[in-house]
């Protein structure tokens, strides 16, 4: 049973890795988008282990983007480092800020990270020397040249990584201190867990993790502004594909990214601008009639089956 | 020798005095009780002790070192663990996985021993089935499961917040075994309860609060017999 399942795991990333040796440039970038949506997705389920909820995603992918962009553009560092960098401003943010605000829980966590996200955007607009202000600032080129096959890879490993740091936070210790967190956190306490620190180092962590998506992005569409870098988008669609697919897991976030990347994809071309409608009422469905997401429900009927 | 001893310790909710001046100590290896009726202050006093509320006023030693700002995981580490009056199993985790969270961060152990460590205390304390979701197990189970928690972080002292409570006296003998095999351990242990039986036939000596302060300290026999006890039970007469 084992074997089988990591069989069927070496399979599927085979058939990803081999992907474009006979896929074409456009399926190409719409797995560019559901890659890079999967990592965010999987960063704020990540998160959500500790029962925190962030509406900040769309702060850290833009201020990672920012960071890398810049620090590519004024140092002529090399795009990748600059990426992986990205990741650690988000990550050193997310230090500073989360050591002063997770006194707080739940929706008061909530509030402060949407705030957080549109003070950044504020901040960038109104730095022009620096940041390009309004207009955002454009890079010479996109990263390898927009060389689509190559781009695909710097993709795939931003969400091979996401999804290994998710099985390491499920597989560890850290699994059940996250999981008495966000159940009892009067348990957690007497039993000898540092609450604060974990939810410090979880925030960080998946700060990281959406600071090199966000730099990622910006090196790919070689490109960064206030409007685009720190869109909505970042933050609605990764929790809309976590709930779909499932919360509390790996495969959950990666399923609902895989459904909801391809339906958004058919429904930009069917009715553009309408998508983020359908999200909404993807979210409100899927709350009220499964949920556990897919993945969760699917289990479920699994394990009856099972015992039958 | 005293394991833990608070001086004039007091907690206040606002305008409330849930505790005030309360001084006593916990002898090592010895079964203390703590009783008094309704809201005397028990599970407060338990709750500052383990370090979920820091005192007003007055000071905790253990092992003879000043505690009382120690927040609760340093305090369960150190060696002062507790259950809790109404149950806290953690949902998403497994029986055995719940007393895992114990060894793991009370003690510190690496999740393998952590595993070993939990099914040895569920087979002490006779829980079977170990990979079995919570929400399949009985009100003794769970409230053995929490005390197999509370248990894997080694404690030195241990609080039983009401363990008995809701239990049949079939289960309530079979608690009464349970408690004395874990003070066999050297063990130290506080135990607040309702059901004086098992205070006559467990403790050694007991503390009786009443609106947050004691009342009267000694052996069962004697402070069951104190007039002040009784009043503060029964009320005075008319």
């Amino acid at each position: 049973m084992r074997n089988s399942r990591y069989l069927l795991y070496l399979i599927l990333f085979l058939i990803l890795l081999t992907l474009p040796l006979y896929t074409g440039v456009y399926f190409l970038n719409v797995m560019d988008i559901i890659l890079i949506y999967m990592a965010l997705a999987l960063s704020w389920d990540m998160l959500l282990r500790s029962g925190q909820i962030s509406f900040g995603m769309a702060g850290l992918f833009g201020v990672g983007g920012y960071a890398a962009a810049l620090l590519h553009l004024h140092t002529g560092m090399n795009p990748i480092v600059s990426i992986a960098l990205g990741g650690g401003v988000a990550g050193a943010l997310a230090w500073i800020i989360g050591s002063a605000v997770l006194q707080l829980r739940g929706m008061y966590f909530a509030i402060v990270t949407l705030a957080l996200a549109e003070i950044f955007r504020v901040i960038v607009r109104n730095l022009p020397d620096l940041t390009g202000g309004p207009e955002g600032t454009v890079l010479p080129s996109a990263i390898f040249a927009g060389d689509s096959t190559r781009t695909y890879f710097l993709v795939l490993s931003v969400a091979v990584a996401s999804v290994l740091a998710s099985e390491i936070f499920q597989r560890t210790r850290i699994h059940f201190a996250l999981t008495s967190i966000r159940n009892d956190e009067i348990v957690a306490k007497s039993s000898g867990i540092d609450v604060f620190k974990y939810l410090v180092f979880i925030f960080v962590v998946t700060s990281a993790i959406q600071g090199v998506v966000g730099g990622a992005y910006a090196h790919i569409y070689g490109f960064v502004s206030p409007e685009g870098s720190f869109s909505v988008d970042f933050t609605l669609l990764p929790i809309a594909m976590a709930l779909l697919g499932g919360m509390h897991s790996t495969w959950g976030p990666v399923v609902g990214a895989v459904v909801l990347g391809v339906v958004s994809e058919f429904l930009k071309l069917q009715i553009p601008y309408g998508h983020l409608m359908v999200y909404g009422l993807i979210i409100v469905v899927a709350i009220l009639f499964f949920p556990q997401g897919i993945v969760g429900t699917l289990g479920q009927k699994m394990k009856k089956t099972g015992s039958q | 020798m005293a394991i833990l001893r608070t001086e004039k310790l007091a907690r206040h909710f606002g305008g409330l005095v849930a505790l005030s001046g309360v001084s006593m100590e916990f002898r090592e290896n010895e079964i203390l009780g703590i009783i008094g009726p309704n809201g005397a202050g028990k599970t407060t006093f338990i709750n500052v002790i383990a370090g979920i509320y820091l005192p007003t006023e007055g000071k905790i030693f253990f092992e003879g070192r000043d505690v009382s700002e120690m927040p609760a995981h340093r305090k369960c580490r150190l060696g002062i663990g507790r259950t809790f009056q109404l149950v806290r199993p953690l949902p998403g985790l497994s029986l055995v996985e719940n007393v895992m969270v114990g060894s793991l961060f009370g003690k510190g152990l690496a999740k393998k021993e952590a595993r070993r460590k939990a099914e040895e205390l569920c087979g002490f304390l006779g829980l079977a089935d170990l990979s079995r979701d919570i929400s399949r197990m009985t009100a003794l189970e769970i409230k053995k499961m929490e005390i197999a928690r509370a248990l894997a972080a080694q404690p030195k002292l241990l609080f039983l917040d009401e363990v008995m409570a809701g239990l049949n006296s079939d289960e309530t003998q079979e608690m009464i075994n349970t408690v004395r095999k874990i003070h066999k351990q050297g063990i130290a242990i506080g135990i607040v309860e309702h059901i004086m039986r098992v205070i006559r036939e467990l403790t050694d000596r007991c503390v009786v609060l009443d609106w947050g302060e004691v009342i009267a300290e000694g052996p069962y026999e004697k402070v069951s017999a104190d007039p002040m006890v009784i009043k503060a039970y029964l009320g005075e007469e008319a």
